[in-house]
């Protein structure tokens, strides 16, 4: 063994800046919030303008908490433990400087195109091809600069906290990229290469393990590192650890469709995801009770310490959505909450209260180490741990009542057997006072939130001239490695196997790890992707569904534009009240052409899948204009932009030749789409004007949404009566 | 949960950090296994524990159920007692609600029509009897987008809906629109009209 010693020092100035970034889009991102919440409220705070319309920033908001607010806080919380852990610099200086830039300049093209109406209508995976390639890019120079850490370490074996960080690394990676995969259309346009159940069934694969592998993981780790630390006491057992560790990894992949239960999704898919939803209970849990348990005979530091306090209500939050997941993926729980706010409150203790009070837990540890200095005020972050915990308590109860209220209205019959509230409107005034209680809650986790900020802020101004910059000296790892500890020889199976001797030899390689990792997650993923591909019977086709007219495709891609999808599902479920409501429940081989699907997860307005010929074209022209003048009290933003701009005809060729190229049986439209969509158009604005409509609507984006919609569930009423819509 | 600082501490330490051997809880290990045995037994198990057969076959079964407690029978009035209702003040209160909050969009405040046909006039296109009227509404104009209410009101605004219809006949609104279908006259309901 050689006794000669490396020195180096950690890049702890890469760890100030995601802190900031942190901070600062955590500001934006939940300011967003507060005002689409307003917006909910009172439709006026949608100023009339497009680009600041709740379905244009909805997918700001998400975005930016999960991957500007969480993503920095959890690059923050790596590269400083990670390199403690390791005992050894990031790998590479300059691809930690090019993650933290690469990473903000991601989140400033998303501020920019979301609002602007550029996105793949998929939720948390609306950002466009190129951002996509971004991100892809960005990510795997971060996977190198860590997995380059771990291949330069000087311990020689890897920590829980690092174990949670290589599954997050590799797995979001693999949800990312497969999730994306589409065919552009142009410089900010593209369409899901999956259609219809296979695009939807993919996108909760990806958007279950977003919240599993970049909000629960990661955090995990962070929690396995700052909570022994803070509270200076040991991680309650080791064993418990490996085993939710390798649970969660593994199970998480496979609870994806219970996003989708009653849909046109396979009922094999969604009781799997069931089933999986309720064995992660326990998993998860072992997580909270590992960080809860850390602090046992440390309680008397969580009442006089902020940083406990944050993280004691952070895990407790983490416990309290991983019951209510597994609760609400059972079908019949979800059968009342799915489209509802429930959905929404559910999210918010996640992030609002895991994600959010972790973070800050995090930070004020971090702050005083970081920048050399006392935390400017521990009174500060004691105001600021009880209004947040204030504010997260009354946002969540609001929308809990809200969520319950809504599904209980919605499925309430009569006693004639009539639905109770077939107004849907009415459903939606009901939530007015809860929706401004939410307002409040969210308003007062933002005034915490300036208080953070301020305390930071006058943290770092009182920071040294200069920096110091420790220098560490640790021994190099010896080329070969000699257990001091070997298995006894003779140990039964069972005995080596609750040994976990095993374990530990996995944690001094790396690279094992990963790839056991990478084929949980690959199995537990393909056993779901792959009959959902290959079983023909899931699909079964449907003969007099066809493809969307040129003019159709036109404004479906308006719907996408406007975000449409944020506020109308597109899913009929097969329940009594819902058939009773819009219509006959959606069929799988209704979406064959869909790409994307837009089945969408909310009700904040009514289901649009029986849409079609429901209204006169005229009162879609009026609706658009003005939503009140219409229906009373709806919520909707005013869409007269849509009458005003031009439609781009001559754009629609190349959309129509990309779905065929996706397999979209286009025929004849394929040479000549502008004509096609022009005649349609004209006709269409023709009647309308017939009806004392408006003139020269023939030309305008309205016409081709109005197309769409007067499409939409028809196809598959045998049609005794010739579609008015005008079918292909 | 007496002193368990006693517990033996495992000898790795990873920047200060050390790790405790315990077991894993009782409990949570069994609830976990309770949770894995739900899984092959879901799939056994009869009625709301178990599969039920699936989603389609579980609605099916909600909408038969329905059905047999629920003879379909569509609403009945009487021409003559709809007639009646138009005449009745507070039936008619009832009725211009109704219509305020469903009716308007098409055919105006005042019944002038908008995009649906004009309701004061004594041209109908579907037959201008009370029962004509109350027929049309339950039973809607879906290729020219009119609804049916039949199950989207109940059955006594569905009445005083119509009867306010009724009462709009020979109002002068504001900007009527033209006549639509044939003169037919809701006074001269034959008696037949049951």
């Amino acid at each position: 063994m050689s006794t000669h010693l490396d020195t180096f020092s950690y890049d702890d100035a890469i760890v100030r800046k995601f802190l900031w970034a942190t901070f600062i889009w955590g500001l934006v991102g939940m300011l967003v919030g507060l005002w689409i919440a307003l917006e909910l409220a009172n439709p006026a705070f949608n100023l009339g303008l497009e680009w600041l319309s709740f379905g244009r920033l909805r997918p700001l908001h998400t975005n930016a908490v999960i991957f500007a607010f969480a993503g920095n806080a959890i690059f923050t919380g790596i590269y400083y433990s990670s390199q403690r852990l390791l005992k050894t610099r990031m790998f590479s200086d300059g691809l930690s400087r090019f993650h933290f830039w690469g990473w903000q300049a991601i989140i400033v093209a998303a501020a920019l195109t979301l609002p602007l109406g550029f996105t793949q209508a998929k939720e948390y995976a609306e950002l466009e091809w190129p951002i996509d390639i971004a991100i892809a890019v960005v990510w795997v120079a971060f996977a190198i600069n860590f997995f380059g850490t771990l291949a330069k370490r000087r311990e020689r074996h890897i920590y829980v906290a690092i174990w949670f960080y290589i599954a997050s690394i590799v797995t979001v990676a693999v949800l990312h990229i497969f999730n994306n995969l589409s065919l552009p259309v142009g410089p900010l346009k593209s369409y899901s290469i999956y259609a219809g159940v296979q695009d939807a069934f993919m996108q909760w694969w990806y958007g279950h393990n977003a919240v599993a592998f970049f909000l629960t993981t990661p955090f995990l780790g962070l929690m396995y590192y700052f909570m022994p630390k803070a509270a200076d006491k040991p991680v309650f057992s080791y064993k418990l650890s490996i085993l939710h560790f390798w649970t969660i990894v593994f199970l998480y992949i496979w609870a994806g469709p219970h996003h989708l239960h009653y849909t046109a999704l396979p009922d094999w898919a969604s009781t799997l995801g069931m089933l999986f939803s309720v064995m992660l209970w326990m998993p998860s849990w072992g997580g909270m009770i590992n960080g809860l348990l850390t602090l046992r005979g440390a309680w008397n530091k969580v009442a006089e310490e902020p940083v406990l306090k944050f993280f004691v209500v952070a895990v407790t939050a983490y416990g309290m959505s991983t019951f209510e997941g597994p609760m609400l993926s059972i079908k019949s729980v979800n059968s009342l909450a799915h489209y509802t706010d429930w959905i929404i409150a559910h999210v918010h203790t996640g992030a609002l209260g895991w994600n959010g009070l972790l973070t800050f837990g995090m930070i004020y540890w971090l702050a005083p180490r970081l920048f050399q200095t006392p935390l400017y005020s521990k009174k500060l972050a004691e105001y600021h741990f009880w209004i947040s915990t204030f504010g997260i308590l009354l946002y969540v109860a609001a929308i809990y009542s809200a969520g319950i209220t809504q599904g209980l209205m919605w499925r309430a019959f009569d006693e004639t057997g009539r639905l109770a509230y077939p107004d849907f409107v009415e459903t939606v005034m009901k939530l007015m006072p809860m929706n401004w209680v939410r307002v409040a809650g969210g308003t007062l986790y933002i005034v915490g939130m300036l208080m953070f900020g301020y305390n930071i802020f006058k943290t770092w101004a009182a920071r040294p001239a200069k920096y110091d910059v420790p220098v560490i000296s640790a021994p190099p790892l010896a080329k070969v490695y000699v257990d001091p500890h070997p298995v006894p020889a003779g140990t039964g199976v069972w005995a080596r196997f609750t040994g976990v001797h095993w374990h530990r030899n996995w944690e001094r390689m790396p690279l094992i790890f990963t790839v056991m990792i990478v084929l949980a997650v690959v199995v537990a993923s393909l056993s779901e992707i792959i009959p959902t591909f290959l079983i023909r019977s899931n699909v079964p086709t449907i003969a007099s569904v066809k493809p969307y007219t040129p003019l159709e495709l036109a404004g479906r891609d308006l719907y996408i534009r406007e975000g449409c999808f944020n506020c109308h599902s597109q899913m009929v479920r097969p329940l009594r009240h819902e058939t009773e409501r819009w219509g006959e429940y959606s069929k799988p081989g209704e979406f064959v052409y869909d790409h994307p699907f837009l089945w969408g997860s909310r009700r904040i307005g009514p289901d649009l899948a029986r849409v079609g010929g429901k209204y006169p074209d005229l009162w879609h022209v009026r609706h658009f204009q003005d939503p009140r003048a219409v229906v009373q009290n709806s919520i909707m933003p005013t869409y007269a932009h849509l009458q005003k701009r031009a439609l781009d005809f001559d754009g629609i060729q190349g959309r129509v030749d990309a779905m065929a190229m996706l397999g979209v049986p286009y025929g004849d439209a394929v040479n000549r789409a502008p004509a096609m969509a022009r005649e349609q158009a004209t006709a269409l604005a023709a009647g309308i004007e017939a009806t004392g409509g408006p003139a020269g609507l023939g030309d305008r984006e309205v016409i081709a949404l109005i197309a769409y919609l007067q499409r939409l569930g028809k196809d598959i009423r045998s049609a005794p009566v010739p579609a008015a819509g005008g079918t292909p | 949960m007496a002193n368990k600082d006693e517990d033996r501490l495992l000898e790795h330490e990873y920047d200060g950090i050390r790790e405790y051997d315990n077991p894993l809880p009782r409990w949570w290990l069994w609830i976990f296994y309770a949770t894995i045995v739900f899984v092959p037994l879901y799939y056994v198990l009869p009625g709301r524990l178990g599969q039920n057969g699936g989603n389609v076959a579980e609605y099916e079964a909600e909408v038969a159920a329905y059905k047999a407690t629920q003879p379909v029978a569509p609403p009945t009035i009487s021409g003559e007692r709809l007639l009646a209702l138009s005449k009745d003040r507070e039936a008619l209160e009832e009725g211009r609600e109704v219509f305020t909050k469903n009716c308007v969009v098409c055919h105006g405040v005042d019944g002038g029509g908008v995009i649906g046909p004009n309701l004061t006039d004594n041209a109908w296109i579907h037959g201008g009897t009370p029962s004509a009227i109350h027929n049309t509404v339950i039973v809607g104009v879906l290729a020219k987008g009119m609804p049916s209410w039949e199950r989207l009101l109940k059955t006594e605004d569905l009445d005083h809906v119509v009867a306010y219809v009724i009462s709009l006949q020979g109002t002068k609104p504001a900007t009527p629109k033209a006549p639509e279908g044939v003169v037919d006259t809701v006074a001269a309901a034959p008696p037949a009209d049951k």
